[in-house]
């Protein structure tokens, strides 16, 4: 057997096995930043430099985050925020994927609705708001719509994107064998756009999840967004701040949460 | 014919919904009031551009996205390529980074007028982080995705690392900073209106669309979504364009 030239390790052997410790170390320093800067805050928060409606210590915030926590009212807004969010996008996904494979398999379809599609993707969510709450009023129907459409632009395009994706010699096999149109989606069409699908009901996630908070922000009685404005309105920057957090927490869980389902799903691919 | 037939069929819906529409605003004042009629839009279109509103609204939304992207965009191609070319850099900087990213810019609205205010520096603040996260994203994709050979005739030129920055690995970056460019401008001008909405001194496209909403004025609030709509579109068209006249030494595509 020879060993081919790309085979060879030509790193100089200082770095070739590093000792379990350095490794440590090297993992450590992830988190070097964000504990300087939570000291930083902490220190500036001590000095009293700053009013404290301008800036609490970190031990303060932890304090809001326990006291709401406790008190049921994080969790209650949480339940409202997440149970919008989970309507609109069951709503949004679906609605956006049935379309958009209908976009992509059929020509009248697609030459009746496309440039409707096409002009009306161009709007931004947040530029809607206030006239869907001069149409729905500010209750639960404004809050859901207003996820529901964030939701169904990107998966529709997602959808139609990625069937048209789908390499012509699939239908070919698939008209060879008279495969029925059921079949034909479910089995031909589907897997084969399935990751792009799957990406943009991540990205659909994502932005609904903003678009929520920002309509909760303007237009609420409950709801994470509400409980941010309240915060600000009675100056207790202890309360925004927690808000802050876990609406970034989880956004994350939801972009995570999403990206795994995304590898376990398509571990049959060597992309 | 048939090309003419064919396009005429993606009119057809568009139409039979502004029928609706109007239809709807006909009947009865509870529904005019949320369906405006037609002719009340174009009649309020006229008085806003007539009292010279839309103009200077568009202009300070315009003016403020432009502003907070150029700091944010310049922002974050300097903070990507240090994080390319330095791992102490990259190693500082990038779990903050990507913390901080995980926040909704909307969401940070709050807090960001608790501490400046609703002026037009929290807003102009606003916009510029929107466009910054983006841009720091394909700045240091565009950076460290240099190829390899560029990089060894860099070397056997004896250039010096800053002469490399400019010359080889900048030029390199170009088409991501670009795409980054474009991300970062729907992004700053979905947070410009967006920041309008929330704070609400000072002129804009976001308020007057809020002020029509206390108001109202669906005939506003209409002309307001169009008028963004329009803008956004018109903008990425044109900075696409740009990029690829600035790409056009790749010689491909």
């Amino acid at each position: 057997m020879t060993q081919s030239l790309a085979d060879i390790d030509t790193r100089p052997a200082s770095q070739l096995r590093k000792p379990v410790w350095l490794a440590l170390v090297d993992r450590g320093s992830w988190l070097l930043s964000p504990v300087l800067v939570l000291v930083l805050w902490a220190l500036v928060a001590s000095r009293g430099t700053f009013s404290p409606q301008l800036l609490v210590s970190p031990g303060d915030v932890a304090r809001a985050f326990d006291d709401l926590w406790h008190s049921g009212e994080l969790l209650e807004n949480l339940r409202f925020s997440l149970s919008r969010l989970g309507i609109g996008f069951a709503l949004g996904a679906s609605s956006g994927v049935l379309f958009g494979v209908a976009l992509a398999l059929s020509r009248t379809v697609e030459a009746y609705f496309g440039p409707l599609f096409q002009t009306l993707r161009q709007i931004p969510t947040i530029a809607l708001i206030p006239m869907f709450i001069l149409l729905f009023g500010v209750e639960e129907t404004f809050k859901v719509l207003i996820v529901t459409k964030a939701v169904f632009f990107p998966v529709a395009l997602a959808t139609s994107e990625g069937i048209k994706g789908v390499p012509n010699r699939y239908f070919d096999v698939a008209r060879v064998y008279r495969l029925p149109l059921r079949s034909l989606i479910k089995d031909v069409v589907f897997p084969a756009a399935a990751p792009t699908i799957v990406t943009g009901l991540r990205v659909a996630l994502t932005r609904a999840w903003m678009v929520l908070v920002a309509s909760e922000l303007l237009a609420a009685d409950s709801g994470l967004g509400q409980m941010i404005e309240m915060g600000r309105q009675m100056m207790r920057i202890d309360v925004v701040m927690v808000g802050v957090i876990v609406i970034g927490a989880i956004g994350f869980a939801l972009d995570y949460g999403l990206r795994l389902l995304e590898k376990r799903l398509f571990r049959w691919q060597n992309t | 014919m048939n090309a003419f037939v064919r396009r005429s069929r993606g009119l057809v819906l568009p139409i039979l919904l502004i029928a609706a529409w109007e239809y709807t605003s006909r009947q009865g004042a509870a529904q005019a009031y949320a369906f405006v009629p037609l002719s009340s839009i174009a009649q309020g279109f006229s008085q806003l551009l007539a009292s010279g509103e839309l103009l200077t609204s568009i202009v300070a939304s315009l003016q403020r996205t432009c502003s907070g992207l150029l700091i944010g965009a310049l922002a974050g191609i300097v903070v990507g390529a240090a994080m390319s070319v330095s791992t102490l850099v990259e190693r500082a900087l990038s779990p903050l980074y990507h913390t901080l990213r995980q926040v909704p810019i909307l969401g940070l609205i709050p807090l960001i007028a608790l501490w400046f205010g609703s002026g037009e520096g929290a807003k102009v603040l606003i916009v510029s982080l929107a466009a910054f996260f983006p841009m720091v994203l394909n700045a240091r994709e565009g950076f460290s995705h240099v190829d390899k050979r560029h990089l060894e005739v860099a070397t056997v030129l004896e250039l010096t690392s800053w002469q490399r920055l400019i010359h080889v690995q900048l030029p390199a970056a170009m088409p991501a900073i670009i795409t980054g460019l474009l991300h970062a401008l729907a992004f700053a001008w979905v947070s410009s209106v967006g920041s309008e909405l929330f704070l609400s001194s000072g002129n804009g496209l976001g308020n007057m669309m809020m002020n029509a909403e206390t108001g109202s004025r669906m005939d506003v609030v209409v002309i307001g979504v169009l008028c963004i709509g329009l803008l956004g579109y018109g903008m990425n068209l044109l900075f696409s364009r740009l990029g690829q006249y600035l790409l056009r030494w790749r010689g491909s595509r």
